[in-house]
């Protein structure tokens, strides 16, 4: 019920961001950042609920997942309006908002129970909390750059595929990090505790490898291309379909120690 | 004019080779990451028929981490890595200190680090399965001994998992983990999943749990004997051996309801009598050799894993060498995207 609501909301917010695209004087869009704001309380509202309910941190199982990841982007959403290099920017929250309705309307599909349910002992580790949020919070960065990369191929002017450019490395920049500790590291450190084994090329583990190594091909090869390189861009976008290949993809097509995820 | 060794050393630190490098990586991962793993190659004839297992027996794509080339390529990139890593670093000191940027450095040589944890770990890495009932024990590599003192297993309503432990005694040889440790008192420990016992040069991690059924054997004296599947019993011409349920019993006693102790089905025994050798099948109430099969019992058994891993400490240097420089490299731009 909280997550249908805050669904609506950001139904509401991508209508005027709709209306707003198609205005021609450049006005600010007030309304749109406030009631994702308010759809990110509202989902963080239902995590918490969840958690009180299976004592233990909600984040478990695909529904959560896609509700953790919902929350964050819609909570990005609203603070891109305070970043000095995505305010002013109508398409890129747009963009951005359009990935968190699919992540919440995968949610509500038969493809993520939502059935409340206590985590199994393999599960019950502060270091998943750690691995989880942190990946997922990489992630949501990665969308951004993933909108940002497709408006720097599709700018006409090379004023404007600079300042998509700007966006699209500062996005991945910031997100990098926190994939790379959340992702591998204390993944691998959860692996350790639970099965005494650091890395065992587990379908999902390989996947999150290629998302790592797409994006560090990226930060370096934007070292040494060519400005008006399209691949760079390309890169970025190829990272976040694998992003969610890994998510999605793995759970249901590949087996692997991931498979309850 | 630049030398050969110049051109070599500028090549090998290139970015431009490291792209390349991190882009086949990526590519070899994809292909482990989409054609199954350790497989026969029977398995790939039958999913992958014509050229498909061809290709992957060919190009070793049922063993994409072990194989010969991207073992080739993980080598390369690490000679990229650290040659790059060098002469960064001595470019760095060069600089005056306040214009030093050590947050890449700092990533890298974590990143050198790990693979050299990780080859340690891949070489030297050993993993010893243990099943042990109460009051059983088993060898540790330091000469010491476990023993099962006892083990706790919880489900939730709907039949899952809720958490599974036991409860170990350690016997000479090895030192007990930290008396900090609330987890333990004198020399008894609680190994849980999650929660691996610590010792001096290996780990145990508790890695499964399942009920086994045992047959009770009693002797001419009214003495009872429990065999697990595998386990024998000495007879003066010979042995009784427990080989397993047979079918019947085996699909009663996964029945979730009934005492197990009923079980009218028969199990299946390896009888040696003078030097001859016979497989029978006997029901409760019935004689085997000198004993009476008298019944069947629940019997828990945990399952736990004894590692040794001599790459752990640099694995664990290399993470948290990572994560810094990782941060330390990317930190100011979140400050200039906030800014």
């Amino acid at each position: 019920m909280i997550a249908t609501i805050a669904f609506g909301l950001l139904i509401v917010s991508l209508i005027i961001q709709i209306v707003y695209l198609f205005k021609k004087a450049g006005g600010q869009d007030g309304v749109s950042p406030w009631l994702s704001l308010a759809a990110g309380v509202l989902l963080l509202v239902e995590i918490v609920r969840r958690s009180i309910a299976i004592r233990f941190v909600a984040l478990t199982g695909m529904f959560e997942s896609l509700i953790f990841l919902a929350c964050a982007l819609a909570f990005l959403i609203f603070a891109l309006r305070y970043f000095k290099s995505t305010k002013g920017n109508r398409v890129i929250p747009f963009g951005a908002t359009i990935i968190a309705l699919t992540f919440l309307a995968l949610a509500s599909s038969p493809l993520a129970p939502s059935e409340v349910k206590p985590p199994v002992p393999a599960l019950q580790s502060g270091w998943l909390v750690l691995h989880v949020a942190f990946s997922f919070i990489g992630e949501v960065f990665f969308a951004v750059g993933f909108v940002s990369a497709i408006l720097q191929l599709a700018a006409k002017s090379e004023e404007k595929r600079q300042e998509y450019d700007r966006v699209t490395y500062t996005s991945i920049a910031v997100g990098y990090p926190i994939f790379t500790a959340g992702a591998l590291i204390f993944g691998a450190i959860w692996a350790e505790k639970a099965w005494g084994v650091w890395w065992s090329w587990d379908p999902k583990e390989t996947w999150a490898l290629i998302t790592w190594l797409t994006y560090t091909a990226y930060l370096h090869f934007r070292l040494v291309r060519k400005s008006t390189s399209r691949l760079v861009p390309a890169l970025v976008i190829i990272g976040f379909v694998i992003a969610m290949f890994t998510f999605f993809g793995v759970n249901f097509l590949l087996s692997g120690l991931h498979s309850y995820s | 004019m630049k030398s050969s060794f110049d051109k070599i050393y500028d090549a090998l630190r290139s970015v431009k080779l490291a792209v390349v490098l991190l882009v086949l990586l990526a590519l070899f991962a994809i292909a482990g990451g989409i054609v199954p793993q350790g497989r026969t190659a029977d398995f790939y004839r039958l999913h992958y028929p014509g050229a498909g297992s061809d290709i992957i027996l060919t190009l070793d794509l049922d063993h994409v981490f072990s194989s010969a080339l991207f073992l080739l390529v993980a080598a390369v990139f690490a000679l990229n890595l650290t040659i790059c890593t060098f002469h960064r670093l001595t470019g760095e000191f060069s600089k005056p200190r306040g214009k030093r940027r050590h947050g890449p450095d700092i990533l890298h040589v974590g990143l050198i680090v790990l693979m050299f944890g990780g080859i340690l770990t891949a070489r030297a890495r050993t993993e010893t399965a243990i099943n042990l009932r109460r009051g059983e024990s088993a060898d540790l590599p330091d000469g010491s001994k476990i023993v099962l003192v006892d083990m706790h297993y919880e489900q939730y309503p709907d039949g899952r998992p809720k958490s599974w432990e036991s409860t170990v005694e350690i016997h000479n040889g090895s030192s007990p983990a930290p008396a900090a440790d609330a987890q333990h008192s004198a020399r008894q420990f609680r190994v849980r999943v999650n929660s691996p016992l610590r010792l001096k040069g290996y780990s145990i991690y508790q890695q499964n749990w399942h009920n086994e059924k045992q047959v009770v054997l009693k002797d001419a004296t009214g003495t009872s004997l429990a065999l697990e599947p595998g386990a024998r019993a000495a007879t003066k011409e010979g042995f009784v051996l427990f080989m397993t349920l047979d079918d019947a019993a085996q699909a009663n006693a996964s029945a979730p309801e009934g005492p197990s102790a009923a079980f009218p089905q028969g199990a299946i025994f390896l009888l040696e009598d003078k030097g001859k050798r016979t497989v029978v099948r006997v029901f409760p109430g019935q004689s085997i050799g000198p004993f009476t099969f008298d019944g069947y019992i629940d019997q828990s058994v945990s399952g736990l894993a004894v590692v040794s891993d001599r790459g752990y400490p640099f694995v664990a240097a290399g993470f948290i060498l990572v994560i810094l420089g990782v941060f330390i490299t990317y930190i100011r731009k979140l400050k200039g995207m906030l800014a």
